[in-house]
């Protein structure tokens, strides 16, 4: 990475002193900033432009700071692995209630906190943004400041941490976050039931009228997902009615338990995890939308003569779609054609992982909101430089 | 002419005349919110039925520079709509149209005056329900619960009104109006529907709140654990959560606590229980019931002198009225006393009890205790005696000291009653002066002219006194990296 003929400067801090010092400089020298953690991510969204001088890499801030398994908290470095930190909690028996594709390939709290990452059990958990109680950042100007804190009911303060959620790493450097976490549930079946989006849409609703607690309800693969959790006989019971839910319309349904479930999911982790060279847009809908939002991204993949794989988080109005073939023009096609769509049902479409270039020919955001001001003006207030991230949220801001 | 005549004089000529309230005795009325001891009668008053009344009203302030607060229902415990004397106080409670119901997508549209029951009520046909139960939830308003970001019994599982809030209609400060957040998840863009839940009204006011909703639970289980003493009782709460258990609910009431409740419902709590533990499970029929057999187990494990168990649903309904009633209550021993909010890691419930018990003798007062035992969440309630000299001033002060006590055990200065006018003097205690540059320039991002409820939330020398509480070494001194800077 070169800029103007100066190396990029990486930095890696090992505390808060060091973070904060890097950040401090920073502001000094006047330098373009990014930051860089698991590395998984980089080719999310608008890219870095111009490219930055400071990378500050937070793979050094990985401490395990707490375990307080019987509040059921933990405290870590922004720069820990989600993987690490799993098996550093299994040991009591919890987990942080997050498994979003970019796991095995070493994402991090930080960075998953930054981009906003989920996986399939969001169904029942929520993403990270509803699993963060506390963080510790440093604005670009070398400011330190903590918002939340260790417990997990706690309303003193604005929620800053929300905020830093999904900001793509253009508001502050995460340094430490603070979790709530969840038990590992001791059982756990997967009923598998071939669908088409147009067969499962109807199931999907019933599902969510049903009494069930899933912990994932995804469409891909020709075939709706639900995974059940809990109890033996609590998972048991519910497999069943799920099973029978299913058996009113639809080809026979399978279980999948333990080798053969965590097969499956992980294969469906990949598709929605893509290459490199492939292009993620994610849509949003209502739930009930999932049939209209297949069936647009079929037609629009169909127009510009790509194959488009979807994985939907059904249950949330949530789905990806994943393009291989490594023609811009079609991706950019894709795109507009799939939002145009998209937007008549009421939802947006925006672009995560794609090749470089992309942004040259496709919109990856989508039109601004109505509080785009407001979040330019929240971008001023922290970054008045606009040094942090510069890129990500073009062309809403620099 | 005043700016806030100028006001007057514009509002009523685009609102309709009962919109507007001008009699001093009238304006009297909305002097405090659910916390008494501040009291300020508002400039002028407003009751719009629309955003676009909402939007004129802040426009109106807006333009001339004069503050505005907005108000719920009033049952806010922190003085955040207490209003300003110089000032507009915008009251919500004509806005209660529940604007649109999806069973199918389990979302639902609501202007913020409605109550928070009248939402549940309104979708229990379909078999859903809004999840944050606070206690005050046949009169509390969304919009009010959005500010507050306010939780209920049921929040250990279920997460806190900014887990259920989707999106947003916000009035900004300047009168223009936007959405934040949506129908849909994760629209583009910052979140800034996570900050302006919990912001207390300081960011700008919600005209509607899309919520979603949850699918009713199949079986509900509850119990109630008597045991020797609150730290026995904690013991089973940790054998709880140590077995894998999420309860549904878990509350602890100490002996005090009990024989208010007692005395007030007849609950059938026993009196001569040094705590009680209420315990709630709910889920599917039988992982729910399952698991409730586990947590009856715990319970007799860590020494329960006696475990009741709610054999119908009006035997729930009753304990659960018990536990409610606590804090009104509490009149029955006490003709005075103040309602304390804050949080600990709930495994220092013991030590921190005991440092309680010892603070109450020192001052000479009563302290019962009331306790969200799953997530920390403790209501003290210190009681006193107004017409003996000085037992107020006491009573208050030791309050203050359990806050205090609170942050130093790890935990916060409020769970769910929030910092209004009446903890910004103790923010400083758990956040650094940069910890709240940082939030006051998030306000400044929405309220660059600081009109919108000032004086809430941040402490400011005119409300704290120059000395802004005692010192607290920032996160860089405790890694002894770095001097007070
Ligand atoms: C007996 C009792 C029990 C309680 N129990 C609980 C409990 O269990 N859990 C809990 O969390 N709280 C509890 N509370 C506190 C209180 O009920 C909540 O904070 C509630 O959310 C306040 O709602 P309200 O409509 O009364 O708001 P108000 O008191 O009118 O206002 C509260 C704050 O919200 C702001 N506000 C109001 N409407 C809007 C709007 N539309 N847009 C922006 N800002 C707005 C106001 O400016 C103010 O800062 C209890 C209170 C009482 C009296």
């Amino acid at each position: 990475m070169v800029r103007g003929g100066g190396a990029v400067q990486v930095v890696r801090p090992a505390d808060l002193a060091q973070a904060h010092e890097a950040m401090a400089s920073s502001t000094a020298a006047g330098q373009l900033v990014s930051i860089r953690a698991g590395g998984t991510k980089q080719d999310w969204g608008p890219p870095l432009a111009p490219a930055p001088d400071l990378v500050v890499d937070t793979t050094g801030l990985d401490a395990l700071v707490a375990h307080n398994a019987g509040d059921l908290t933990a405290v870590v470095g922004a720069g820990m692995a989600l993987s690490r930190l799993q098996e550093r909690l299994a040991g009591a028996g919890q987990w942080l209630a997050l498994d979003p594709p970019s796991q095995p390939r070493g994402a991090t709290v930080g960075g998953l906190l930054a981009t906003g990452e989920a996986g399939p059990r969001r169904h029942r958990y929520g993403s990270l943004r509803d699993l963060v109680i506390g963080v510790t950042m440093v604005l670009p100007d070398g400011t330190v400041a903590r918002s939340g804190g260790q417990v997990i009911k706690n309303v003193a303060g604005y929620d800053l941490a929300k905020l830093l959620c999904g900001s793509q790493g253009t508001l502050a450097l995460v340094t430490e976050v603070s979790l709530r976490l969840h038990p590992l549930d001791a059982h756990s079946a997967t009923v598998r039931i071939p669908a088409t989006p147009t067969e499962a849409t109807p199931l999907v609703v019933g599902l969510l009228a049903a009494p069930v607690v899933a912990s994932a309800l995804d469409w891909a693969g020709g075939a709706l997902w639900v995974r059940i959790e809990g109890s033996a006989g609590g998972v048991r019971s519910q497999v069943e009615e799920v099973r029978s839910l299913a058996a009113e319309g639809s080809a026979p349904s399978a279980v999948l338990e333990g080798e053969e479930e965590a097969r499956a999911w992980e294969e469906l982790a990949r598709i929605e995890a893509g290459e490199e060279g492939d292009t993620l847009a994610v849509a949003t809908s209502l739930p009930s939308q999932l049939a209209e939002v297949a069936e647009a991204s079929d037609r629009a993949a169909g127009e510009v003569g790509v194959a488009a794989d979807l994985v939907s988080r059904a249950g949330l109005g949530l789905h990806t779609a994943r393009l291989r073939a490594e023609d811009l023009g079609a991706h950019a096609g894709f795109i507009s054609a799939w939002r145009r769509a998209v937007q008549r049902l009421g939802g947006t479409v925006v672009v995560r992982r794609h090749p470089p270039g992309l942004e040259e020919v496709a919109d990856l955001l989508g039109p601004p909101p109505s509080a785009v001001e407001v979040m330019g003006r929240v971008k001023d207030q922290m970054d008045p430089g606009h040094r942090l991230g510069r890129g990500r949220f073009s062309p809403w801001w620099l | 002419m005043g700016a806030l005549e100028e006001v007057k004089a514009e509002l009523a000529r685009v609102l309709p005349p009962d919109a507007v309230v001008t009699d001093p005795a009238e304006l009297a009325t909305y002097s405090c919110d659910g916390l008494a001891g501040y009291r300020t009668t508002p400039g002028l008053v407003v009751l719009p039925t629309s955003t676009e009344g909402v939007a004129s009203a802040v426009r109106a302030c807006s333009a001339r520079g004069v503050p505005f607060v907005a108000r719920g229902s009033g049952t806010g415990l922190s003085g955040g709509a207490l209003p300003h004397a110089e000032g507009v106080l915008i009251v919500l409670s004509r806005m209660r149209r529940i604007l649109e119901v999806d069973p199918v997508n389990q979302r639902m549209v609501v202007e913020p005056g409605v109550t928070n029951l009248a939402m549940s009520k309104a979708v229990a046909a379909h078999h859903l329900y809004y999840a944050p139960d606070p206690s005050s939830q046949v009169v509390c308003s969304v919009g009010g619960n959005v500010a507050e970001n306010s939780g209920g019994a049921h929040c250990l599982k279920y997460g806190f009104t900014t887990h259920h809030v989707l999106g947003l209609e916000v009035v900004l400060p300047d009168g223009s109006v936007v959405e934040l957040g949506g129908r849909t998840l994760d629209p583009p863009g910052y979140d800034l529907r996570g900050v302006f839940v919990g912001s207390e009204g300081t960011l700008g006011i919600a005209t509607r709140v899309t919520v979603r909703l949850l699918r009713l639970p199949e079986a509900v289980a509850t119990l109630v654990a008597d045991f020797p003493d609150p730290s026995t009782a904690g013991e089973a709460v940790s054998g709880i959560i140590a077995s894998g258990i999420v309860p549904a609910a878990v509350e602890m009431l100490d002996n005090l606590a009990i024989q208010a409740c007692e005395a007030a419902t007849g609950a059938g709590y026993s009196l001569d229980a040094g705590a009680a533990l209420v315990v709630e499970l709910d889920g599917p029929r039988e992982e729910c019931l399952g698991r409730f057999g586990e947590v009856e187990a715990i319970c007799r494990g860590a020494g329960a002198t006696r475990v009741r168990v709610a054999g119908s649903e009006d035997e729930r309904a009753l304990i659960w009225k018990g536990r409610k009633a606590a804090f009104a209550a509490m009149g029955r021993l006490s003709p005075g006393y103040f309602v304390q909010d804050g949080v600990i890691p709930r495994t220092a419930l013991g030590p921190v009890l005991a440092r309680i018990a010892h603070l109450a003798s020192e001052a000479g007062l009563r302290v019962a205790n009331v306790f969200h035992a799953g997530d920390g969440n403790l209501h003290p309630l210190v009681l006193y005696d107004p017409d003996r000299p000085g037992e107020p001033e006491r009573a208050e002060e030791l309050a203050t000291r359990i806050v205090e006590l609170c942050v130093d055990a790890g935990g916060s200065i409020t769970g769910e009653h929030g910092v209004g006018v009446d903890k910004a003097c103790s923010m400083p205690k758990m956040f650094s002066e940069d910890d709240l540059a940082v939030m006051a320039r998030v306000r400044a991002a929405f309220d660059p002219a600081g009109i919108c409820n000032p004086g809430k939330v941040f402490p400011t020398p005119r409300l704290c006194g120059e000395v802004i509480g005692p010192y607290r070494p920032h996160p860089l001194e405790l890694a002894g990296v770095a001097e007070r800077w």
